[in-house]
């Protein structure tokens, strides 16, 4: 009868510290799950008692990779609060800012932190030996993203000119035909792209579960829109508990979110399944290659998914681009707040699924409570039961196999746990 | 704001200098990087050097170091010193211990966007870093004391360091 113990102590490759524990006696499985053992981070007390215009400062500093999605979530959750509107330039603007970190990730997570794995390597850097070919590309693709959002909110890391009621900064129509160019002579690395995740053998493994994204009745939602599920339910921003429904496990320090069932996933594979129709006609030719339409139930394929995101977000911003160029840009200062007590919930579907910032204000625009559910925690219950669904179907494999594969399973929600801290470790030689 | 190179001003010794604070302000003394970066900017730098916040960057940081002739970076470093204290050193002078086997996105720092630089075999600036020995890293605001009482004191061996390189035009002298 098999035996199997894999104790995981920081699954690498992943944002934060979390382990995967799998015990199984005899072909019993006696224990079987992915424990996030951060210590909470409290952000929500960070905000209290500051100043409106300061919080998207604050937020984006949770995350050193989705920053433009929480200084978005947290900006739109402002507006919402005060009564902002947004100019039709400022709401462009801010889609190709999205666009821009989109890209930027999922490129960071299917190069850097996934390909390694189908390439029998321990990080992308020995990749180079290889494969310098696509790592070279990676780096392009990356700078590409990351010149798009610096050449709209400032700096791509912890955006500046982001702020609520819109951008402090416009960028020129000289530089946004330069990045357009640049878009529209990208599209060959991203055939190349797709390609070549389409060539890698993903592992076989289905489970039925309840997809949850935002929802847009003209275009594949990233910023605001309703929540959908795949189990048929629909809800305002505003009733986002009725979906997450926090709870505590003994094992995790990061609280678990269920709907209609025991879990639901959100993510880039949820998006897809729930708003394929709006895809851009390119994104949907890449997820034929992968052979994908939806209902996809393979959570492996969320990178797929992302790669199948990746074509979308080229081909809009170029769409995006176009329509500025027709408008013609001028420059625009932030719509005016007038500071009132309020309410709001911004709601965004960062590279890791929907994320929600919900914030109550005082009369003098001053935080009085917060609250930010992110993607990682939403769809922890729902790894944990592939984790439960995969290794009964595994257990005939060599335990470093089993291994790798869960590994490669918890990779591919691509979860963002913390940001670690950045410091250096110095030996003096 | 945007980096481009084209935007880049040339000191009046043509040497164009970054310094480049890097960590997370909302823990702790890693924030020192981005802190020692807006003090300096705060106090005003020769023409041709300029400070950026790199935040947490990880290997974006490549892209950074592109097109200039000198880097400083600023970060908290466990330099197994008491805290606050800071050394100056170069890549080649130290260790940088990353994790080559298990690169995440966020714990990759400079060690290994140099190792990525070098295994591309980028053309890499002189590189020049400033390590803080920190006393704290927790989810908090601001500086430990000791940290925040060094703080003068590297402020202005980094201005020192600058305004040499942009008086001389050449290389500054040896570091520790």
């Amino acid at each position: 009868m098999t035996t199997l113990n894999v104790n995981v102590h920081y699954v690498t490759r992943v944002e934060g510290h979390g382990n995967i524990v799998v015990d199984v006696k005899n072909g019993e499985v006696k224990e079987c799950r992915f424990e996030v053992v951060e210590a909470p981070r409290f952000f929500e007390a960070f905000v209290r008692g500051r100043p409106y215009h300061d919080i998207n400062h604050i937020v984006s500093r949770i995350c050193g990779i989705c920053s433009v999605g929480h200084s978005t979530a947290s900006v739109r959750a402002t507006e919402k609060a005060m009564g902002v509107e947004l100019s039709e330039q400022a709401w462009l603007l801010r889609k190709l800012n999205f666009h821009g970190e989109i890209l930027d990730s999922h490129v960071l997570h299917t190069y850097y932190l996934v390909a390694p794995d189908f390439f029998g390597v321990h990080s992308v850097i020995p990749l180079v030996e290889t494969h310098r070919e696509v790592v070279e590309r990676a780096l392009r693709i990356k700078k590409l993203a990351r010149d798009l959002c610096a050449m709209i909110s400032g700096r791509h890391t912890h955006p500046c000119a982001l702020v609520v009621g819109g951008f402090t900064h416009t960028p020129t129509e000289r530089e946004l035909r330069q990045m357009r160019e640049r878009l529209v002579a990208a599209r060959a690395d991203m055939d190349a792209t797709v390609d070549l995740f389409a060539s890698l053998p993903w592992p076989q493994f289905e489970r039925e579960t309840e997809y949850v994204s935002l929802r847009k009745e003209d275009e594949y939602a990233f910023i605001d829109g309703v929540i959908v599920t795949s189990d048929g339910f629909t809800y305002s921003v505003e009733d986002y508990k009725k979906v997450t429904n926090e709870y505590l496990v003994p094992f995790s320090t990061a609280k678990w979110t269920r709907h209609n069932r025991e879990s639901y996933m959100v993510g880039a594979l949820a998006r897809f399944n729930n708003n394929y129709e709006q895809l851009h006609p390119r994104a949907k030719e890449a997820a034929a290659k992968f052979g994908m339409k939806p209902i996809v139930k393979n959570p492996f394929l969320n990178t797929a998914a992302q790669v199948v995101e990746m074509v979308h977000c080229l081909e809009d911003s170029i769409r995006i681009i176009d329509e500025l160029l027709v408008r013609g840009v001028r420059e625009e200062k932030p719509a005016p707040v007038t500071v009132r007590a309020g309410e709001g919930v911004g709601a965004c579907e960062v590279p890791r699924g929907v994320l929600f910032h919900h914030y109550v204000y005082d009369e003098r625009g001053l935080c009085v409570e917060a609250n930010c559910i992110i993607p990682t925690n939403q769809n922890l219950a729902n790894l944990n039961a592939d984790i439960r669904a995969l290794v009964p179907q595994i257990l005939d494999r060599p335990q470093e196999e089993v291994r790798l594969l869960l590994e490669m399973l918890v990779r591919a929600y691509d979860p963002c746990i913390s940001c670690a801290t950045h410091f250096l470790r110095v030996e003096f030689v | 704001m945007s980096l481009a190179n084209s935007q880049i001003r040339t000191s009046d010794s043509g040497r164009r200098v970054l310094i480049l604070g890097l960590g997370n302000p909302l823990r702790g003394d890693d924030g020192v990087g981005p802190r020692v970066v807006a003090e300096l900017r705060r106090r005003g730098l020769p023409e041709g050097v300029e400070a950026v916040d790199g935040g947490t960057l990880g290997l974006d940081l490549l892209y950074l170091l592109e097109g200039w002739d000198q880097v400083i970076i600023v970060d908290a470093a466990i330099l197994g010193r008491n805290p606050g204290e800071f050394l100056r050193f170069t890549p080649e002078d130290a260790h940088l211990v990353g994790s080559l086997a298990s690169l995440s996105s966020h714990s990759a720092g400079l060690a290994e966007t140099l190792a990525l630089a070098r295994a591309l075999g980028r053309a890499l600036p002189e590189i020049i870093i400033y390590g803080i020995q920190p006393e704290r890293m927790d989810w908090e605001e601001g500086l430990s004391p000791a940290v925040e009482a060094a703080l003068p004191r590297l402020v202005k061996e980094i201005r020192k360091h600058v305004m040499a390189c942009s008086e001389e035009g050449g290389k500054p002298e040896r570091p520790l």
